[in-house]
């Protein structure tokens, strides 16, 4: 054994074993000298490789190649020639589309962060805590979106368990699904991302604001004092970092709207996805116009949200 | 907590009503699975049967549910160590540029699926790439976030003490690796799995996209029965095997997590 271990040990552990034996519990500053300095930086550079190349060749590749189709210099018929033809074509449809998109974002975003705080703190409350809440949000994160689309459909539609359970006729039901306002769509998607909202910021709460409210509660906060300046505050980065998410998500999911939408305004996936499966082949830049459209738009969101984060942060 | 007294009646309705949100549109899943008949004014079904069971399994439900865990499974089993690798690098901050890394490995999280997965198609056509090979490269990829994030939290969290006593007591890095980080990881590591198995065993668009069809997972399944009428006990049972699998998982993680803190 002793063998073994003697061979097994590099040159520089070699080294650091004519150290004093090292404590466990925090690591000490990097032992090498400043010729040796690249080292630890080259591993981590090489652990982290095998992650970043397949996110940015796919990434990139996907995104280069719809660029490219949207602006005629990828054809799948004929000579590439850089146009604005595509965007053009798909204009009028694009702007309704943007429009549908965002307001389906805002509107689940806003009750899903609203949902999902009043759950955090049902979960972390520090009289009469609700273990129960907790494990539901936790058991709703892995159900997927199609799956929570089918049970909307089962629940809102008329005919609908909620029409049963309230004993309203079908015929006097409001179009939820399919409906103008898309409120089947908005409800799918405040549900389950209220979960995932629920779950991080409980997450946050629960490691950092009990000691925070007891030593207002100490200080003789009340109640809503001990909300407003402890607890908001403290769940105001999660809070906001998960809208972004959640916001952005919807921005880009398909399947919910494509199953419980109308067929027009179509949001933005719903509108790439028909063109790009149309069998007019002329229809497949137009769709890659969108999905150009919409990546930019996502991009966008995530710097604002960054930044407003960022000046959440420093406000602290 | 005297001074109002109408708080607690107050807050027991609201948790009420949040358990509702979280549990009610789950209610007519588990009804209409075995319903088999069950129309309109009844509040629950007036015939309860396996209708929508075997219906299912006509529609191909069976070999659909394989080929989606064996997505799910391909898609952890590629994503974990990668994101573990980048995670580790990531928390002991020797990572050249972290912002920027970080960054690049967060994007698949912000941008549109059907946005990349559009692109890619025409170029993976373009190279003759067989199509579930680009569905796994893809989904590795979208579950590379999770997985990333989860073991940073993870590393950052790990005591790097313990690996350096065993280096000292004379353990090869690998034998490091496999005897001291991995168990002390393994539930971080169970996280991580589960992420990125939901991200393969859930995902719709991106199979739909660039499968063609040539890969029936179980979402596709489930998509096509609900885009019908009529077979509401159908869509109950295929959306319940969508479900059950990944909440039994979850269960298991999270008893492996309990006795990892113990």
């Amino acid at each position: 054994m002793g063998d073994r271990a003697g061979r097994g040990l590099a040159p520089a552990d070699r080294r650091r074993l004519t150290r004093p034996a090292v404590t466990t519990t925090k690591r000490p500053a990097p032992p090498e000298a400043p010729r040796r300095r690249a080292r630890p930086r080259t591993r981590a550079l090489l652990l982290v490789l095998p992650a970043v190349v397949p996110v940015v060749a796919v990434v990139g590749a996907g995104l280069t190649s719809a660029l490219l189709l949207s602006v005629g210099l990828a054809p799948l018929v004929g000579e590439p020639a850089f146009s604005l033809d595509a965007y053009r074509a798909v204009a009028t449809d694009l702007g309704t589309s943007l429009r549908v998109s965002l307001g389906i974002a805002a509107a689940a975003t806003a009750v899903a962060t609203l949902v999902g705080l009043c759950l955090a703190l049902a979960v972390t409350a520090a009289v009469r805590r609700s273990r129960l809440l907790g494990t539901l949000a936790a058991l709703t994160i892995p159900i997927p979106h199609l799956v929570g689309a089918a049970a909307m459909g089962l629940l809102l539609a008329d005919a609908g368990f909620l029409s049963r359970l309230l004993g309203v006729d079908p015929s006097s039901w409001p179009p939820l699904v399919g409906g103008r306002l898309w409120l089947a769509v908005v409800a799918e998607y405040a549900w389950k991302e209220s979960a995932f909202i629920a779950l991080v910021v409980a997450g946050v709460l629960s490691s950092r604001a009990a000691s925070y409210g007891e030593t207002a509660a100490l200080l003789g906060a009340g109640r809503w004092a001990r909300l407003r300046y402890v607890t908001l505050p403290l769940a105001a980065p999660a809070l906001g970092a998960t809208a972004a998410i959640s916001f952005v998500y919807v921005l880009g999911s398909y399947e919910v709207a494509a199953l419980l939408g109308r067929a027009h305004p179509e949001p933005l996936a719903v509108l790439a996805f028909r063109l790009f499966t149309s069998i007019d082949l002329t229809a497949r830049p137009q769709a890659a116009a969108v999905a150009v459209t919409t990546a930019l738009l996502a991009l966008v969101v995530v710097l604002l949200a960054l930044r407003a984060l960022r000046g959440l942060a420093a406000e602290r | 907590m005297s001074a109002a007294p109408a708080v607690p009646a107050a807050s027991r309705v609201g948790r009420g009503l949040l358990g509702l949100w979280l549990v009610l549109p789950v209610v007519p899943l588990l009804l209409w699975a075995f319903a088999d008949r069950w129309s309109f004014p009844a509040l629950l079904p007036q015939e309860w049967g396996v209708r929508g069971l075997t219906e299912a399994a006509a529609s191909g439900a069976g070999a659909a549910l394989l080929r989606s865990t064996l997505l799910g499974a391909v898609v952890a089993v590629l994503a974990t160590p990668l994101g573990a690798m980048a995670g580790r690098a990531l928390a002991s901050r020797q990572v050249p540029g972290s912002t920027a890394v970080l960054a690049v490995l967060m994007s698949p999280l912000v941008l549109p699926p059907f946005a990349v997965a559009l692109g890619l198609d025409v170029l993976l056509l373009r190279l003759r790439v067989p199509a579930v090979l680009g569905v796994v490269v893809l989904l590795v990829v979208a579950a590379l976030p999770y997985t990333t994030i989860t073991m940073r939290a993870a590393y950052a969290a790990h005591d790097r003490g313990f690996e350096e006593e065993a280096r000292l007591l004379g353990a090869s890095r690998w034998r490091t690796v496999r005897s001291v980080q991995l168990p002390l990881l393994a539930p971080a590591l169970a996280g991580a799995a589960f992420l990125a198995f939901l991200v393969g065993w859930s995902d719709y668009v991106v199979t739909l996209l660039i499968g063609g069809g040539r890969l029936t997972t179980l979402p596709l399944v489930l998509a096509s029965a609900a885009s019908a009428t009529g077979n509401d006990s159908q869509v109950a049972v295929l959306s319940l095997t969508s479900v059950l699998p990944p909440v039994a998982l979850l269960a298991v993680v999270t008893l492996l997590g309990r006795r990892g803190r113990r």
